[in-house]
């Protein structure tokens, strides 16, 4: 089923630089600064992950990647060219699923392939999709029908139909129970590897950032700054239990400051 | 008696029992009572004699409507043993009996006792006898009502639809129409009254004009509203999915504020009916706001309450259409909202 999500198009992942990429908010007249000078290079089908505390400014990134924003200073570009407005080839899933409400669960995964005229030619991908996130039997569901996690995964396909070339996962299984949130993290990775898109995650959770990704970027403190960078060039399926991980872990900890816990 | 039977243990598939389960032996005894109340209705109605100056003609054809009725209800509370349908229909027992109560009521205070000045307040029989013999006029009069109406109505209500769009939508439009709203459209559509019957070539598009006015005011504010508090996550949404501005419009503004048209929707419904009966009766010359004038005019009062009668079961006819019209395009909106 993975496959016939991704087999439809070779897809090859974009790249995206970011440089000296600086954003300030108004808070009531006052500046609130949320990134300091970030810069970033993700490769062609990278998968990174990006950790930080809460508040810190990992959203308002990605919503300067997604094209909805435009930062106060610096620059962001994919495939060499800024990126100036949202573009379909760029997805987001959003740390609020914010599903249609008047819309089934079917019609609100149909939506990017609606809006771009696609509904009739690649229907079949609907279906693939539900059935990727578990949600099959809630194709006709409305979204008050669902549960939080469902929502989730409801977001998830929403996203997973449109091909992306860089998809941009903002929490995206921080409501799932831990058995679920396990399957649909190997569902990512195999997903990934499949369509060899590019992957940009935030996550609070230490264990799927390193699970997930080739490299972890550690945010620090609002206003946002690259603190570390954790590279893990482990193979693909990993396991918590192995050495090399728990040493990864242990290392990633040290730089968000709970090294005394360890 | 069903306490002591509900506490006897008995096999369940003695079905002859089950005329004695409570609920159904309730609603049983609940509609025969209703049946009842109409043949006494029906009874007091022809046996006690109308009072000796009046000649209400039709005396005898309300008693035997009230008996028709009585025996129907009859039939229906016994149907109800058989079929859950009919059991349904007992839930209207209490304002079946209440009516009853209310006819008799009405009927003992004007033809029998005449304790209510004549003219001004006929017994029901009149309104039977209004119903018989002018229904005519009256099936007109609601055919031109409801011509007038739907037309006034139904053009308000587009266009005050296009406009909140526009305005909720583009900031020019809403720059220009703005202010024009905020001046003129708390003014009554009333109010336009006499400058529409000399500007408009006909008293019936002066009225179409005035019924799209009332209507088309709230229907503008509440669409305006809907689409201005549309979640702007939904447009980031459908943004980076490559949705195009027509898309964001049509696909996802307009829905995310239906809620709100209807608000409008059904307000401009209630003013619509206000400024229909000034129209007709200042204007329009038929219909049923003029007939109801007309037999003011008259001191045809049971012709009067007649219209009143056909305008309440027309207006509640109307509302209830809207109603169902939301029931089923809003539907995703159950279970979301009190209902
Ligand atoms: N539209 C806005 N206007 C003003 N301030 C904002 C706005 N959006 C975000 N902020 C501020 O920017 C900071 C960073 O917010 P952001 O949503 O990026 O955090 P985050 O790292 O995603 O946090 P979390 O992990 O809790 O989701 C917060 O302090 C927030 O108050
Ligand atoms: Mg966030």
């Amino acid at each position: 089923m993975v496959a016939a999500i991704a087999s439809d198009h070779a897809v090859r992942g974009s790249t995206l630089t970011l440089r000296e990429v600086s954003h300030r908010f108004d808070l009531e007249g006052q500046p609130l600064p949320v990134l300091d000078r970030i810069s970033l290079q993700v490769g062609r089908g990278e998968f990174v992950a990006l950790l930080g505390p809460s508040g810190c400014g990992k959203s308002t990134l990605l919503r300067l990647v997604a094209g909805l924003d435009t930062p106060t200073a610096g620059s962001l570009l994919t495939e060499g060219r800024e990126i100036e407005a949202p573009d379909p080839s760029r997805v987001v899933v959003f740390q609020d699923p914010t599903l249609y409400p008047w819309r089934t669960v079917w019609s609100n995964v149909a939506l990017g392939l609606e809006a771009r005229g696609l509904l009739r030619t690649h229907r079949g991908r609907i279906e693939d999709a539900l059935r990727l996130v578990g949600l099959t039997g809630f194709a006709n569901a409305y979204p008050h029908q669902l549960s939080g996690g469902m929502a989730q995964r409801a977001a998830l396909a929403r996203a997973l139909v449109n091909d992306p070339k860089l998809l941009i996962l903002d929490e995206p299984l921080g409501q799932l129970d831990s058995l679920t949130r396990i399957a649909m993290q190997a569902e990512l990775v195999s997903l990934w590897q499949r369509s060899s898109f590019t992957a940009l995650l935030v996550t609070h959770d230490v264990e799927e950032a390193l699970l997930l990704a080739g490299r972890v970027i550690v945010l620090s403190d609002r206003p946002a700054r690259i603190k570390a960078e954790v590279v893990n060039s482990q193979p693909y399926p990993r396991h918590r239990g192995d050495p090399h991980f728990v040493e990864l872990r242990r290392e990633v900890f040290e730089q968000l400051g709970l090294d005394e816990a360890w | 008696m069903s306490s002591v039977i509900d506490e006897v243990p008995r096999p369940s598939e003695q079905s002859g029992f089950g005329f004695f389960e409570s609920s159904t032996t309730r609603s049983l005894i609940g509609g025969l009572s209703v049946a009842a109340a109409w043949s006494m209705v029906a009874a007091f109605t022809a046996f006690w004699p109308d009072r000796p100056e009046s000649d209400w003609a039709y005396t005898g054809g309300f008693a035997i409507a009230c008996g028709a009725l009585a025996l129907a209800l009859a039939v229906a509370a016994l149907a109800g043993v058989r079929f859950v349908a009919f059991q349904r229909l007992q839930r209207l027992s209490p304002w079946l009996f209440a009516l009853a109560m209310f006819l008799a009521a009405w009927e003992a205070v004007t033809a029998k006792l005449g304790l209510l000045p004549l003219p001004f307040f006929p017994p029901p029989q009149a309104i039977v006898e209004v119903a018989i013999d002018d229904w005519g006029r009256l099936a007109e009069g609601i055919f031109a009502s409801a011509r007038l109406l739907a037309t006034g109505y139904l053009l308000g209500a587009a266009v005050g639809f296009v406009t909140g769009v526009a305005i909720g939508w583009s900031r020019r439009a809403g720059y220009w129409i703005h202010p024009v709203l905020r001046f003129i459209g708390p003014l009554p559509a009333t109010a336009w009254l006499p400058l529409a019957f000399f500007v408009f070539p006909s008293s019936f598009s002066a009225s179409i004009f005035l019924i799209a006015l009332a209507t088309g005011f709230p229907v503008t504010v509440l669409t305006w509203s809907g689409i201005a508090g549309v979640k702007s996550a939904y447009y980031d949404i459908a943004r980076t999915l490559g949705a195009t501005q027509r898309f964001l419009v049509l696909k996802v503004a307009i829905p995310a504020a239906m809620p709100h048209v209807f608000v409008g929707l059904f307000m401009g419904l209630g003013n619509s009916f206000a400024v229909l009966v000034v129209a007709e009766m200042l204007g329009v010359k038929a219909g049923l706001g003029w007939y109801l004038q007309w037999a003011q005019g008259w001191a045809a009062y049971a012709n009067m309450y007649a219209a009143l009668l056909l305008m309440a079961f027309l207006c509640s006819g109307l509302i209830t259409l809207l109603f169902s019209l939301r029931d089923r395009l809003l539907s995703w909106q159950k279970g979301l909202v009190r209902w």
